[in-house]
């Protein structure tokens, strides 16, 4: 219409030409409210950058940032971290939220910078893989906190037995992004060691965890050293998926070094004990590499190196970029080697860029990345997760954009669940040892990986009511409970479980952005034996965990939620995905032919008698003795069809079929119904327990 | 076969229960057979081997047709059916079932029918659900493939195929020491059994001229009706479809032993066209029999392809022509022993150029007796046969 014509609008424009002029503002009014923006007030307005857009989430990522935090400060100092998580309701809809580290402890400068000023740390300026990246989550943690209750954020670090803690209470003003300290006239207190510092802590209701918690027999070790921050914010406590409780047990798989003491609102205890002693490799910090620098990078640092040559520049500030890798650089940019950096203009920086991606330069040196390594993610996976096959694989590391990654993905596949396992009379002891008050607890609470899905599904099948007590079950019942749980199909309609992980920590929002689910619902999983429609992610009783580890993981966003899709890295991805899919696949085929083995040898069986009684009628032949006879050869025949055969049809050796780290649990029917009647023994509190609702 | 034979026919020697069962030569040599089959499995098991047995293949890729001879002889080829294969180890089972079944009978001195041997050898497999037999359509090929592999008549394993087809005219024999005189038959005919070998049916006096053979019941029944066996001095029969063996066996014998020409009057469609290949070369599925059944000497009558015209039949009396039809009607022509027919393989073609079939009855359209005092006696003037 604008095109079409031109005629009406010129006349509306002299319309408006004929009403009275206003001037709306001048140049001098918008400057007078023009003014720079701090840091803190910008991500006080924008609080869902952080993670913090609704109540449930800033609980979660207030834990989650404290515990990064946490874990990457005991792995900087050799420690292996033992953590403790408490939540604490004070009201409705607020929540104290408490976590201490047996980490290095902070000195006492640095403690108001670090939680009271967003975008302080130790980790944005350097290359090295670590949890945390900008030095923005705790403390923009605790400015929510005092946005939304008004309380400071209350900070006890110790960094020695002998020296005296730090105690902080501090609150961001965020208009200039500083720290505010409030306690004890802006300085802070130092509680002093030995029983003096107890006192104190306990006369001011500080809350501080002084020993580790001790094994039965032996007593409590002392905590030589240590961080607690305290925070007090508006939130949601709710378990289920993107929970406090999922992101604890997902770090825990992850992370099999570490001891988790988890204190939930409503006072269960939750414990995560470490599975290795062992600490994941120290992470190396690296120069950056000079095609993952962009221009304006590049500027500032010509800028602000200090004197020197054009050459000494490029080796010293970059890795991989020895003096002939400079001079290249420079020819082709056609710059002096030994012009000054102080010379070049942007111009020449702008060559000298273009130069860089047009250098051939080696990849980055890969040996900073700390993997965290297929035998503990199978170790990590099945500790937590019951199944019957997995699988890992480790990627060697590769490159994006000058940036050192490396994948790892470790596979669980759970066949039939436990509740299809067990036999009437197993089932009958459980029901009478259960404290259920209804019958979908019991389900969920008794069997793994059932769900109250899975248990609403059997409820239903045996036409029970919702509110059925299990211990008021009449043997009727419990006959139709059985059949019910024999009967319904519990992995049907499963859909693949991802867990996602960015250098260990978990990530559990933001699914579908991901470049990892976007490569697994990319991959075709039919050829590995699942089921999968066309764009999605495959169906079946899998658990797939993805590592993405660097020294710069590329989110998409600054909440850290899911990871970027650059090719170098969907390619490893699907690398790494297709070798465990390739297992599975190799799994899911030899057990259905195990199976088929089963069936071929039981049809050979049923024949066998009556061609035993035929040939007895024949030739008076002894039934018995032929049917022995045949017996054997029936055996014989069918175990020759067991021995394995790869697709080529050439024998193999059962232990070289899947290559390395696979993991085969054999079922075991007596070992599992012990477990089970052990376990509803002990339902309450049992420190060797996970007892956390899935 | 026959759905409803009958459960069981009375055996042609009768003996009291107890009394000891007197074995002919030929049950002894049956039973030889019976036995060796059974030691050969009891050997290979022993040596801890599968067990197989070696099933003469009744198929056409195993069929010759003997150009001196006339007819369909069987080659050499076998089948193996092997106790230790998924899919052969049902019907393993069930051959040694029929076999032990067959040794029953004839110790016993027994016969019974196919059906019969049937429900002798159904029961359920021990400790399963399944049943050794579903259905006799089961059994019927198992019985069979027993005759081949022991090289035994049916009436050696002491089985009887169900009777099927009627006979009147001009002929007198004993059954089994009866004396049946086919011109006096009633409406119905005398039905022919399915056994009939020279111990049972001794042909006595033989007035007639030829046999005329006609497909169904509906055009017998015509032909009875209108006394044509007699006007014309014949002998008339009828298989109900394909004819089974006990009719085969009876045309052949009458046409070798009464030296009495066979005209066959079937319908013009390549159902039609194979029974006649049946009744004169044998068939694929017997070709083990052909010796005792074929003959060569057999002609077809009728109905023609050019009998649309010849008879001036309407278009509604005609069926059209199915994609089976075609795809059947090709392979007949296919056949070696139509091949170098030069007649038949025109009669064929332009069956298949008119695009339809014609059924004996279409000639009722006509007149009723159109076919019995018109058609046929035409055909017999004009000797015009299809060889």
């Amino acid at each position: 219409m604008s095109t079409a014509t031109p005629q009406p609008r010129e006349a509306t424009g002299d319309e408006k030409k004929s009403r009275p002029k206003r001037r709306r503002s001048t140049a001098e009014q918008m400057a007078s409210q023009q003014r720079s923006i701090s840091v803190s007030e910008f991500f006080s307005k924008n609080r869902h950058l952080l993670g913090f857009d609704n109540p449930r989430k800033a609980l979660l990522t207030t834990v989650k940032e404290a515990v990064d935090n946490s874990l990457d400060a005991c792995e900087e100092a050799g420690i292996p971290p033992e953590i403790w998580v408490h939540i604490e309701g004070t009201s409705k809809e607020r929540f104290k939220i408490g976590i201490q580290d047996n980490g290095p402890g902070i000195v006492k400068k640095q403690i108001p910078l670090i939680f009271g000023k967003l975008l302080y740390g130790s980790k944005f300026h350097r290359l090295r893989m670590s949890r945390g990246q900008q030095g923005i989550g705790i403390s923009a943690a605790g400015m929510y906190g005092q946005l939304t209750t008004g309380k400071p954020i209350k900070i006890v670090s110790k960094t020695s037995p002998r020296k005296a803690a730090h105690y902080f209470e501090i609150q961001i003003d965020t208009k200039v992004n500083t720290p505010e300290i409030l306690n004890n006239k802006g300085n802070g207190v130092d509680i002093p060691a030995g029983d003096e510092g107890k006192n104190y802590i306990k006369d001011h209701g500080i809350e501080w965890e002084t020993h580790y918690p001790g094994q039965e027999g032996e007593s409590p070790k002392p905590l030589k050293s240590g961080t607690r921050v305290t925070i007090e914010l508006e939130g949601i406590y709710k378990r289920g998926k993107g929970s406090v409780d999922e992101y604890l047990e997902q770090t825990a798989i992850a992370n099999p070094h570490v001891t988790i003491h988890f204190l939930d609102p409503d006072g269960n205890e939750t414990h995560y004990f470490r599975s290795t002693d062992q600490l994941p490799p120290e992470a190396k910090e690296i120069k950056p590499h000079p095609y993952g620098v962009e221009l304006g990078r590049l500027v500032t640092m010509l800028k602000e190196f200090k004197g020197g040559t054009l050459s000494q520049f490029l080796t010293t500030s970059f890795s991989r970029v020895s003096a002939a890798v400079a001079r290249r650089i420079c020819d082709q940019a056609k710059l002096s080697s030994r012009a000054r950096t102080k010379r070049i203009g942007r111009e020449e920086a702008d060559t000298l860029y273009r130069a860089i991606q047009e250098t051939k330069i080696q990849n980055p040196t890969t040996d900073c990345i700390a993997p965290i390594g297929e035998e503990l993610l199978l170790e990590g996976l099945r500790h937590v997760l019951p199944g019957e096959f997995y699988a890992a694989a480790t990627r060697p590391p590769s490159v994006y954009r000058g940036n050192p990654f490396q994948i790892e993905v470790a596979l669980a596949y759970g066949g039939t669940n436990t509740a299809q396992k067990i036999s009437y009379d197993v089932l009958e002891r459980l029901l009478e040892e259960s404290d259920a008050r209804t019958l979908k607890q019991f389900l969920v609470v008794t069997f793994d990986g059932m769900g109250p899905d899975g248990a609403e599904k059997i409820i239903r099948e045996g036409k029970f009511s919702t509110r059925q007590s299990p211990s008021k079950l009449k043997a009727k019942d419990r006959q139709r409970l059985f059949e019910a749980m024999r009967n319904v199909n519990l992995s049907e309609g499963q859909g693949m479980s991802v867990l996602r992980y960015a250098n260990r920590v978990p990530l559990q929002f933001k699914q579908r952005d991901c470049a990892i689910t976007q490569t697994l619902s990319g991959m075709n999983w039919r050829s590995y034996g699942l089921s999968q429609s066309r764009g999605s992610l495959p169906n079946g009783p899998v658990i797939v965990m993805v590592h993405v580890a660097s020294v710069w993981v590329p989110f998409t966003s600054e909440s850290k939620e899911a990871i970027a899709a650059y090719p170098e890295i969907e390619k490893e991805l699907r690398l790494a995905l297709q070798t465990v899919g390739r297992k599975l696949g190799m799994f899911l085929r030899r057990r259905h032919s195990i199976r088929q083995e089963g069936e071929r040898r039981s049809i050979f069986l049923r024949y066998l008698g009556e061609v035993a009684s035929a040939l007895h009628a024949i030739n008076g032949v002894d039934r018995d003795e032929i049917y022995e006879n045949l017996l054997r050869v029936a055996k014989r025949k069918t175990a020759e069809a067991d021995t394995k055969l790869d697709e080529k049809g050439r024998k193999l050796d059962p232990d070289t079929v899947y290559g390395e780290n696979v993991l085969i649990v054999e079922e075991d029917q007596e070992s599992l119904e012990k477990e089970l009647l052990q376990r509803s023994k002990s339902r309450t509190p049992d420190p060797n327990e996970n007892t956390t609702e899935e | 076969m026959a759905k409803r034979a009958r459960k069981k026919k009375v055996a042609p020697i009768r003996r009291a229960a107890d009394a000891p069962v007197k074995l002919t030569d030929k049950d002894k040599k049956t039973l030889k057979s019976i036995v060796g089959m059974g030691d050969r499995v009891v050997k290979i098991a022993g040596l801890s081997r599968a067990p197989h047995l070696d099933i003469p293949s009744r198929s056409l890729s195993n069929v010759k047709f003997n150009k001196s001879k006339r007819f369909i002889e069987m080659g050499k080829g076998t089948n193996k059916r092997e106790l230790f294969n998924l899919s052969q180890a049902k019907s393993y089972m069930q051959t040694m079932l029929v076999a032990s079944g067959c040794k029953q009978l004839i110790e016993q001195g027994k016969s019974t029918s196919i059906r019969g041997m049937y429900y002798l050898l159904k029961h359920t497999i021990e400790g399963t659900k399944e049943e050794t037999f579903n259905e006799q359509s089961e059994c019927d090929p198992v019985i069979e493939d027993v005759e081949v592999s022991l090289n035994a008549l049916r009436e050696e394993l002491h089985v009887y195929a169900s009777n099927r087809g009627s006979i009147v005219g001009n002929l007198v024999f004993d059954d089994s020491g009866d004396e049946i005189d086919c011109s006096r038959m009633g409406s119905g005919g005398y039905t022919i059994p399915s056994i009939c070998e020279p111990d049972i049916i001794q042909f006595k006096k033989c007035e007639a001229d030829f046999i005329l053979h006609v497909e169904k019941d509906t055009v017998w029944r015509r032909f009875n009706e209108d006394k044509f066996w007699r006007t014309h001095n014949c002998i008339l029969t009828h298989g109900g479809g394909q004819p089974p063996r006990g009719v085969r066996r009876l045309l052949h014998r009458m046409h070798h032993e009464l030296e009495l020409p066979v005209y066959c009057l079937l319908d013009n469609d390549p159902w039609g066209y194979y029974i006649y290949s049946v009744i004169k070369q044998g068939s694929i599925n017997l070709a083990y029999e052909s010796r005792r059944m074929a003959i060569p000497g057999a002609k077809f009558m009728g109905l023609r392809s050019k009998d649309y015209d010849r008879c001036e039949l309407t278009p509604s009396v005609t069926i059209k022509l199915s994609d089976q039809d075609i795809k059947r009607a090709k392979q007949i022509a296919s056949y070696p022993w139509f091949k170098d027919k030069k007649p038949w393989q025109k009669e064929i073609q332009t069956m298949l150029k008119n695009g339809f079939k014609l059924e004996v009855e279409a000639l009722i359209s006509k007149d009723i007796s159109y076919v019995t005092e018109q058609y046929v006696p035409d055909r017999l003037e004009d000797r015009d046969f299809l060889d």
